[in-house]
């Protein structure tokens, strides 16, 4: 069998050949095709009857009216800045996030414990987050009587009644509740990272913070990206199930907390607005989308999500 | 890449493109207020099953044991009739019904706030009319349909319990401490907030972080400022000005509160409910509750250190000094298969011997003239019955509840916050206005026709 033979000897050595490029496997249509069906019907429908509300008022054409009303409508472009405000939570999730993971990469006992400690947040539902944040952060809540019982009532504040004070206690809360995602991501990343590159930087002598800046970090970039996109999502288009909850719905006090998912469902559900909801929703789905594409770039332009 | 942007540009293309031929998918507010309509046919004999979303045990404690008893009198008079009740949440009530009636589906009898609550559902052609139902001479008697819930000669929702909006509840024993009596005008109220502020009293006690009591007060002072709910509608339509003395100066009156401590300083992160137990524990002298729950807030305190009364007085309006009423009610949805049904239920509601059943498990008042007041022997209920049948319009009902929460709600967060003047308030409220004639394209005419 000379085929073999020759076939097998340079195998072992050479680069692994570029696979030829095959045409489509028709084979895996009947069993691809009903879940495509149901899934195509359900979004497909969804997106069509968004984009067909858009763009009528009362069943007739409107254009790009609705649009026009959504963009001038103070309330909308409020709202907007907010999710954009809270986009600035990202970096701050990130860094604590891989700093905690770092210290339970480091840690020699007590990891189970400390990863469900942290994790648990997480996994709390958000309506019980917003019932007990509500409680402990009111004026004289649980926060402030113990900040004055220590002295410090000068830090004591109305944490969300206060407007210029809501958004960034909202963003803490998300922090609170978000960052043991990332913990758990990241550190399973590490634990499966090779232990010689650690064991090899150990021995060129680097220290702790110069070990995992130039080691740990840098393999991690696929996963961080991903992260990343992950919880700029979460902050456009995932952050309505916190403010309802801790604002009874309304986004207060006045406007403070008005994102642009409560935009839309006060907009369809309360002001009888659907095409006005729906214009706002094409806007957030287009945005939400900018974000999905960025990250696909990303994961190109770096070595995969998953694949280092 | 080259293949996301070209899938993300051709389902982008298609959509608008469909979108364009889909006008009948779109199910929203009617133009110019066509109201629903359906055949009332014969009373079925086959089975039927009937839903009903509902509100009220939060105010009206007792109301679900009622209706449940309600329930099963009426199945029992007629074996082939099942109805089912789901009580909804404040927050949840309107945004339900709401996702419901977009989805052409929901319950068969709805409950509605009065006023514009009922109105605006029965504009976007989610409510059939209850006089095509029920006849005159039994909906005369439902008190408020003909004020509140009227439109082009039509009655669209049932009364049915009446609400007095909204009483204030004093602590005399709080305010004896501290020698003083209850406040019977704003000056009063001013001086007496003064007084206890600076003996470390709260002297009222409220809750906007849900937004609800914002509705309230708007309706408690201004209302003692106009001279009809006509008023409130000519704003709504461009004929007045939300800045207008008539309609800026009750924000004027409510700054004057905040500026004389007259609020618990956490009003802005307490919920409404939560508020009022300042009152009960005895850290405030004065509350504001709804009048359904009033005598049960007087007895956990104690009648004879009680006093109910209206927000004091302001002006010499004809309102001055009144306290608002409005009725709670019913209201039959288009998609219901059996509106004979839901309306001969609602007449059974209005029986006697359920009217009485009413008042003896909840112990607030039936809407409908024919209860016997004189079974109501509790001086407080009595009070309370009497203000809300001599009562004045309850304010909120008669603005968009689109303005009510974007411009009531959360201006007066701010002004209690001290973060919003008065006058920035009432230009805020006028500018909100103005961009809801944009927004909802129908408003004036419905308000137009409505008003008359």
């Amino acid at each position: 069998m000379p085929v073999a033979t020759t076939q097998a000897a340079p195998a072992a050595v050479a680069a692994p050949q570029p696979q030829r490029r095959r045409g489509p496997n028709l084979a895996i249509v009947p069993w691809v095709a009903p879940a495509a069906l149901i899934i195509l019907a359900v979004f497909g429908y969804s997106l069509f009857e968004l984009f067909s509300q858009s763009l009528q008022y009362q069943g007739t054409w409107a254009g790009i009216e609705n649009f026009k009303l959504v963009l001038t409508d103070p309330l909308f472009l409020t709202a907007i800045w907010h999710n954009a405000l809270l986009l600035l939570v990202v970096p701050v999730l990130l860094a604590l996030s891989l700093g905690v993971a770092i210290l339970l990469l480091e840690t020699k006992r007590g990891l189970r414990g400390y990863r469900a400690a942290l994790f648990f947040p997480y996994i709390l539902p958000i309506p019980v987050v917003g019932v007990v944040f509500g409680q402990l952060l009111q004026l004289n809540g649980g926060l402030n009587e113990a900040l004055r019982s220590v002295g410090l009532a000068g830090l004591a504040g109305d944490w969300l009644g206060d407007p210029s004070r809501a958004l960034w206690t909202m963003a803490a809360i998300i922090v609170w509740k978000e960052v043991g995602f990332g913990i758990i991501l990241f550190l399973a990343r590490m634990l499966s990272l090779p232990a010689d590159v650690f064991e090899a930087a150990r021995l060129d002598g680097a220290g702790f913070f110069r070990m995992h800046w130039n080691v740990t970090i840098p393999q991690l970039r696929g996963i961080v990206l991903f992260y990343i996109v992950n919880e700029a999502i979460v902050m456009v288009s995932w952050v309505f199930n916190y403010v309802y909850v801790m604002t009874n719905g309304q986004g207060g006090p006045g406007s403070s907390t008005v994102v642009s998912e409560l935009y839309i469902y006060r907009a369809a559900f309360a002001d009888q607005t659907p095409e006005l909801a729906a214009a706002a929703a094409v806007l957030l789905f287009i945005a939400t989308l900018g974000l999905i594409v960025s990250f696909f770039r990303l994961q190109r332009s770096g070595e995969g999500a998953f694949g280092d | 890449m080259k293949r996301i942007k070209g899938i993300i540009a051709v389902t982008c293309a298609a959509l608008l493109a469909l979108s364009g031929c889909s006008s009948a998918a779109y199910r929203a507010r009617t133009s110019g207020g066509t109201l629903a309509s359906k055949p009332a046919g014969t009373y079925p004999t086959g089975p039927v099953k009937l839903v009903i979303w509902w509100w009220g045990e939060q105010e009206v404690a007792g109301a679900k044991g009622w209706l449940a008893d309600t329930v099963a009198a009426y199945e029992k008079l007629h074996p082939n009739v099942k109805i089912e009740t789901v009580l909804q949440t404040t927050d949840s009530l309107i945004p339900a019904f709401q996702a419901a009636a977009a989805a052409n589906q929901g319950p068969d009898i709805q409950y509605f706030w009065g006023g514009i609550n009922s109105q605006e559902p029965a504009w976007a052609g989610h409510v059939l009319p209850i006089s095509d139902y029920i006849p005159a001479s039994e909906l005369k008697h439902y008190l408020n349909a003909a004020t509140e819930d009227s439109y082009k000669g039509k009655i669209l929702t049932a009364p049915w319990y009446v609400n007095p909006q909204f009483p204030v509840l004093v602590r005399k024993d709080v305010l004896a401490a501290h020698g003083l009596k209850t406040p019977t005008t704003w000056s009063d109220l001013l001086s007496t907030c003064d007084k206890l502020n600076a003996a470390g009293i709260t002297t009222l006690a409220g809750g906007v972080k849900d937004g609800w009591f914002g509705g309230w007060l708007y309706s408690m002072i201004d209302g003692q400022l106009v001279s009809s709910p006509s008023d409130v509608t000519a704003a709504v339509t461009g004929q007045q000005k939300f800045t207008d003395p008539m309609h800026a100066d009750w924000w004027q009156r409510l700054q004057e509160t905040v500026d004389h401590h007259c609020w618990n300083a956490d009003i802005n992160s307490q919920q409404l409910y939560q508020a009022q137990q300042q009152w009960v524990s005895g850290k405030a002298a004065m509350t504001i509750t709804a009048g359904t729950d009033a005598p049960n807030f007087v007895k956990k305190v104690g009648a004879d250190k009680v006093q109910i009364t209206t927000m004091p007085k302001i002006g010499n309006g004809p309102y001055a000094g009144k306290m608002g009423t409005t009725s709670q009610t019913v209201g039959i949805t288009p998609w219901t298969k059996y509106p004979k049904v839901d309306a001969d239920f609602i007449e059974f509601m209005h029986s006697p011997q359920r009217l009485q059943a009413w008042y003896d498990k909840t112990g607030s008042m039936p809407a409908d003239d024919r209860f016997d007041m004189s079974k109501v022997t509790d001086p407080v209920k009595r009070q309370l019955f009497q203000m809300a049948l001599n009562g004045a319009p309850y304010l909120e009902n008669y603005i968009p509840a689109a303005l009510d929460s974007n411009a009531v709600f959360t201006n007066v967060q701010l002004v209690l916050q001290g973060k919003r003047t008065a006058d920035q308030a009432a230009a805020d409220m006028q500018s909100q206005v103005e961009r809801l004639r944009l927004t909802d394209r129908s408003l004036v005419n419905d308000f137009k026709a409505w008003k008359r």
